[in-house]
């Protein structure tokens, strides 16, 4: 209770702005600060190299690989972040100085300026999220229209293969570690404190610090391009040893990159399973749980066990190509097949890492816009842990055909089989929610039924991966990339859009224009099917993944695709368009346009900066509509407005 | 409580929290990020069960030899470090201020002495990360824990300061109990990685 | 339900898996299947597919049927009913999706048990996998090595596979047959092939930068034929002249694949430029012969320009008798003259 101590004349009055102007601007929290430690603690690394290179004697004394590993990789982003200010509470807390009183002038947004620095609202955050990983949205798709110029036909040589495998390394990396996962992480995190009637989340502070690492792993990525020998060319899966042993230095920035968006991905998943466990709004049992908070709950349960393991394969990968350990060398004892083990045991689970939040966001959207109760609650809810049980059990499902002992398919391919049928169970109950509802067809719930049809093809492609004879023919061939896609676009990025869409008005006090949104949506549908379901059809055929060049009896459809993902490309500047000029100049969003009974819509839109006068009193499942007079929560403005409330049936 | 509340709404704060659980959000974040921690060791020990039982590594791999005894003296000081810190956090439950400060810099020398320990271990050992998979192993998952005793020593260091500096009472002592946790976690962690890598 | 409701239910359900098995019937999916295993998997293909155009019919039919029949006029603002589930229902929906799934489990279980058993007159050959190129030997046939993979038609054959770098996969789509080779292991593939014709070997597993042009073919003929190209090749690579021996081995060890030498009709672009040796030679400041040898055995010990380092493999030395590597240096000196 540190803000009761303070005078309340003074809290807008921080320590920084009694100092000088020039002062303030060099070593208070900042972009200038950030510069200069990031420049302070580079150097500090590259002495620590060299130094320790030179007390151990070893040649070359300036061994670039170390180097650019400790000072540009770790270090300097170290100082970045010190600089910016994500560390300042805890460095006084640390060496035992009085704290600074809280006068929570790092929490909330009252100009633009406070979204370009560490602020601990979650409102903040989840903007300062969501609109990071649309910037590396736009970089991944970029990126993916180069790939898909050098396939437009045979024989290209638009980009030598260096760069080429570089491009779809890239490509991929940016899409799942800095779009998929974290756009969700910034979706739940305004949402879900507001749903469970928090003021915040539990750790303000890490979370704060847990965005400011996602745009250091994002521009890692993307520099790699520019280091000598060019960006990492293996995959974004990057398997050992062409990973760990033959790439170029650029293969460590991919490696160390995802070390911080792992750490971050850990730390918000952290403290949303603290912040939903301690700080639910009285009566918000856990049945009571809006589905989105029960599919974030699932979600950082995996994040939390499965992340170490991506950790783990990458720091793997890094010391063979750092320190020369043996790993993955099997002239050194090493086994090849251990990384693809560590590796898969996270991001198999990371698959549902990057689809139960858009499950969340899928029934709050289809429940609102049909008018009726979720289908089948509990299911929905246990469902959802079923495949966190499931999910670690079939990871070696994406190595039926990479050489590892036969017996552990078949039992592989059972629980991947299974985990079809908690991922039904989800299907079938949107269904019946939508069944006799009274449905509008807002551009979120669009969104919603396209996720639905693609992820129902997703769904059946991956029943047919499942089985082994069928996987031995089309692993690692464009039936693959295609299976991929209708997962991860056709589901995830589908709901990610239908959430930006449905929380919009939430998020911005405004409305986003609805004919934009639906040829937003039509666009992408079409664009869509267009680009990817074609690919079914080569992978059949045999035209494998990761290749720069094909046979010529492909050529006809990948022109095809190309040109559709073109099209595709192109819908996402018609979204652009629409979110910038209606968070400008868009008309002004009532409290509750989608007439919602979750609680983030029963304040303003946007929010109040602390999300509630008073913790509301919940009173009822969220999901009640159709049941006359049922209620969600009771929010308490007068404490006699409430009584009158429970009063009335 | 209510009083607090009252402050905060003058300084349009935030509402008192509801809290739901009977953990406190400080314990119940410390478990789950020792969660996340005791997978990342998972990791590297599955590394080495590839190496060693899949590959059929010989352990140690001749000519080289782990000085098992000195690692041995090494546990008994990391374990007993455990029951200082205990004693430590006892002691400011019960009001004794010196004697968690004592607990406390007992704890950090006995921490130090460890990783010095192990730090010249390491340049007596007569091998390098470069000499093959047993060597591969052996410095990643001491040296993964020799980070965590390095972590650990940094917040044990931390809680020194404050407690020399007045911050903890009978009342208030959250920091000393979580990061005690964390202690614990690696004390624990290390007879694991003693047991696996010298022992076994 | 009302009945009309049922009846249009259906009716949009047949549309849609009309649809559905029309895109899954009419368009090539498979290509020609080329061994004994690929019937097999071709089996499991359609049970699964079909399997997956009834589930893709019912559900795109509810949702379509919801999509027409369920819209709200833009102005009614009432909820629908409060049904909050079905029991009965939820149960059918958990049970009958784990019945289909175990049937799809032991289909492909027996179908993998099948196909991973070896016949007893099964013949091997031994695959070498490195970047970025395929060397098949038979050590039936005194280890003749060869660039192309060459089968009999109807018996078995085990391929043991090897690498000497990263992990490479071999990839047959018409025998539908597919697996990782792993540095430090060998792993085995049976293929018992059961049509003439040449197929594409493909790397299927992201190996560098040659990836995309780490492909071979695999042929397969008629006993008889195959056993008359085995004498052959045994017979071309230890002739006495060294213009038949040295084009031999040239062709077995797949240099074509990255050297033009305009005498063996080879195109690649990867490494330099063979028809240019003497040149090369005298930039490298050394005597023909010799510079020829050397960058066969050691490729590293002098880069042409303009090419990358690491990329030829540094194991021919080992892999060629000294017998064919005179001829093979033989041949390309008097060929690039």
């Amino acid at each position: 209770m540190t803000a009761a101590t303070l005078d309340p004349h003074e809290h807008h009055l921080t320590p920084s702005v009694r100092r000088g102007p020039v002062r303030r601007l060099l070593l208070g929290p900042g972009f200038i600060r950030a510069g200069w430690m990031f420049c302070l603690f580079g150097a500090i690394g590259f002495g620590l190299v060299v130094g320790f290179r030179w007390w151990g004697g070893w040649q070359p004394l300036f061994d670039m690989t170390p180097i650019t590993l400790v000072s540009l990789l770790v270090a300097g982003p170290l100082g970045f972040l010190a600089g910016i200010g994500a560390f300042d509470y805890w460095t006084r807390y640390a060496i035992g100085s009085p704290t600074r009183p809280e006068d929570h002038s790092g929490h909330g947004a009252r100009t633009w300026h406070d979204y370009f620095r560490v602020n601990t609202d979650h409102k903040v955050i989840g903007v300062q999220y969501l609109v990071t990983t649309i910037f590396f949205f736009i970089a991944g798709g970029f990126l993916a229209m180069l790939v898909r110029v050098q396939l437009a036909r045979p024989g290209n040589h638009f980009f030598d293969p260096q760069t080429y495998n570089g491009l779809f390394s890239v490509h991929a990396s940016l899409m799942i570690f800095l779009f998929v996962i974290p756009a969700f992480a910034g979706l739940a995190n305004f949402v879900v404190p507001l749903m469970l009637g928090a003021p915040d989340m539990a750790f303000p502070r890490l979370n704060a610090l847990s965005f400011w690492l996602l745009p250091i792993a994002g521009i890692m990525m993307l520099s790699s391009f520019l280091v000598p020998g060019g960006a990492f060319a293996c995959g974004w899966t990057g398997y050992a040893p062409l990973c760990s042993t033959h790439q170029p230095l650029g293969a460590i920035f991919f490696n160390q990159g995802v070390q911080w968006a792992g750490a971050s991905s850990i730390m918000t998943a952290l403290n949303f399973l603290v912040t939903i466990i301690t700080m639910r709004a009285p009566g918000l049992t856990f049945w009571r749980l809006p589905l989105l908070v029960w599919a974030n709950f699932t979600t950082s349960l995996l994040v939390v066990i499965a992340t170490p393991f991506i950790a783990g394969s990458q720091f793997f990968s890094m010391f063979d190509h750092v320190m020369h350990t043996a790993f993955f060398d099997p002239n050194n004892g090493g086994y090849p097949l251990g990384y693809q083990h560590i590796f898969w045991f996270y991001s198999h689970p990371a698959v549902y890492i990057m689809m139960l939040p858009g499950f969340g966001i899928m029934s709050e959207v289809i429940s609102v816009f049909s008018r009726k109760p979720i289908f089948g609650y509990r299911l929905m809810a246990l469902s959802l842990m079923a495949i966190v049980v499931l999910g670690f059990s079939v990871w070696a499902h994406h190595m039926f055909t990479s050489g590892m002992s036969s017996w552990l398919r078949v039992p592989m391919m059972v629980t991947t089989l299974l985990i079809a049928v908690p991922t039904g169970i989800k299907i079938f109950s949107w269904i019946a929610t939508m069944w006799e509802g009274k449905l509008h067809f807002n551009t979120p719930m669009l969104f919603a039924l396209g996720f639905l049809s693609m992820f129902v093809i997703g769904g059946l492609s991956g029943v047919m991966l499942g089985a082994v004879p069928i996987d031995i023919h089309v692993t690692d061939t464009y039936f693959i990339v295609a299976h991929l896609h209708y997962v991860l676009f056709g589901g995830s990025v589908f709901t990610i859009f239908a959430g930006i869409y449905y929380w919009f008005p939430k998020m911005t006090g405004r409305m986003y224009d609805e004919r934009l949104g639906k040829l937003h949506f039509w666009l992408t549908f079409v664009g869509f099917n267009l680009t990817f379901f074609p690919m079914h059809l080569l992978g059949t055929e045999g035209m494998p993944r990761r290749v720069a060049d094909y046979a010529p009896k492909f050529a006809d459809l990948n022109m095809f695709i190309s040109l559709a993902s073109f099209g595709l490309g192109a819908s996402v500047l018609v979204f652009l368009y629409n979110m910038i000029t209606s968070w400008k100049n868009g008309p002004i969003a009532p409290a509750n346009p989608w007439r919602a009974l979750t609680l983030e819509w029963q304040v303003s839109s946007p929010p109040p900066i602390f999300n509630f006068d008073e913790i509301p009193q919940v009173v009822g499942s969220p999901y009640e509509y159709g049941v006359p007079g049922a209620q969600h929560a009771i929010l308490a403005p007068s404490p006699t407005h409430a009584v009158e409330e429970v009063a009335a049936p | 409580m209510a009083a607090a509340h009252a402050e905060h709404l003058e300084h349009h704060g935030p509402p008192a929290p509801h809290y739901s659980s009977r953990v406190t959000p400080g314990v119940l974040g410390m478990f789950l990020f020792i969660a996340s921690e005791i997978m990342l060791f998972g990791s590297f020990f599955t590394a080495y069960f590839f190496v060693r039982v899949v590959n059929g590594t010989p352990w140690p791999t001749p000519p080289y030899h782990l000085p098992v005894y000195v690692a041995f003296i090494n546990t008994c000081i990391l374990v007993t470090s455990s029951f200082s810190m205990h004693w430590g956090l006892q002691s400011i439950k019960r009001g004794n201020v010196w004697g968690l400060r004592a607990g406390l810099l007992l704890t950090f020398l006995m921490g130090l002495s460890f990783l010095i320990t192990q730090a010249i271990e390491y340049s007596r050992i007569g091998f390098n990360t470069t000499n093959g998979a047993f060597a591969t192993i052996f410095f990643c998952l001491t040296g993964l824990h020799g980070v965590h005793v390095f972590v650990g020593l940094s917040i044990l260091g931390f809680m020194t300061i404050r407690a020399f500096r007045g911050h903890f009472s009978a009342e208030e002592h959250h920091g000393v109990e979580i990061g005690g946790i964390y202690w614990h976690f690696v004390d624990v962690m290390w007879i694991v990685v003693y047991l696996t890598v010298y022992i076994l | 339900m009302r009945r009309g409701s049922i009846a249009s239910l259906l009716g949009i359900g047949i549309v849609s898996g009309g649809i559905a098995a029309a895109v899954a019937l009419a368009i090539p999916w498979l290509p020609v299947s080329a061994s004994k295993e690929a019937g097999r998997i071709d089996f499991v293909f359609w049970f699964v597919v079909t399997i997956c155009i009834v589930i893709f019919a019912i559900v795109s039919a509810a949702i379509l049927y919801s999509v027409v029949v369920f819209r709200a006029a833009p102005d009614d603002d009432s909820d629908g009913p409060p049904i909050h589930g079905h029991t009965g229902l939820e149960i059918a929906w958990t049970i009958v999706p784990t019945i289909l799934v175990t049937a799809i489990g032991i289909v492909s279980a027996i179908v993998l048990s099948q196909d991973d058993a070896i016949a007893k007159n099964a013949m091997n050959v031994n695959v070498t996998a490195q970047q970025f190129e395929w060397t098949f030997s038979y050590p039936e046939a005194h280890n003749l090595t060869s660039a192309t993979l060459m089968l009999p038609r109807g018996r078995e054959t085990v391929l043991h596979m090897q690498s000497r770098d990263v992990i490479h996969a071999f990839f047959v789509p018409e025998f539908r047959e597919n697996e990782d080779i792993v540095p430090g292991l060998t792993t085995t593939l049976n293929v018992t092939p059961t049509r003439d014709g040449t197929y594409p070997v493909i790397c299927n597993e992201l190996c560098g930068l040659g990836h995309s042009t780490m492909r071979s073919t695999v042929t397969v003929m008629e006993p008889a034929a195959f056993d008359k190209w085995l004498k052959g090749q045994s017979k071309a690579v230890t002739s006495p002249s060294a213009a038949t021996a040295g084009a031999a081995v040239f062709k077995n060890n797949g240099c074509a694949a990255c050297h033009t030498l305009t005498a063996a009709k080879a195109t690649g672009k990867v490494g330099p430029d063979l028809d240019k040796l003497p040149a090369e030679a005298q930039q490298a400041k050394q005597p023909l012969a010799s510079f020829v040898r050397t960058s066969i055995t050691d490729p590293n010990a002098y880069i042409q320009p303009g090419f990358p380092k690491n990329v030829m493999p540094q194991t021919f030395g080992k892999a060629i008798p000294k017998q064919q590597l005179d001829a093979l240096v033989t041949y390309l000196i008097n060929s690039s003259k």
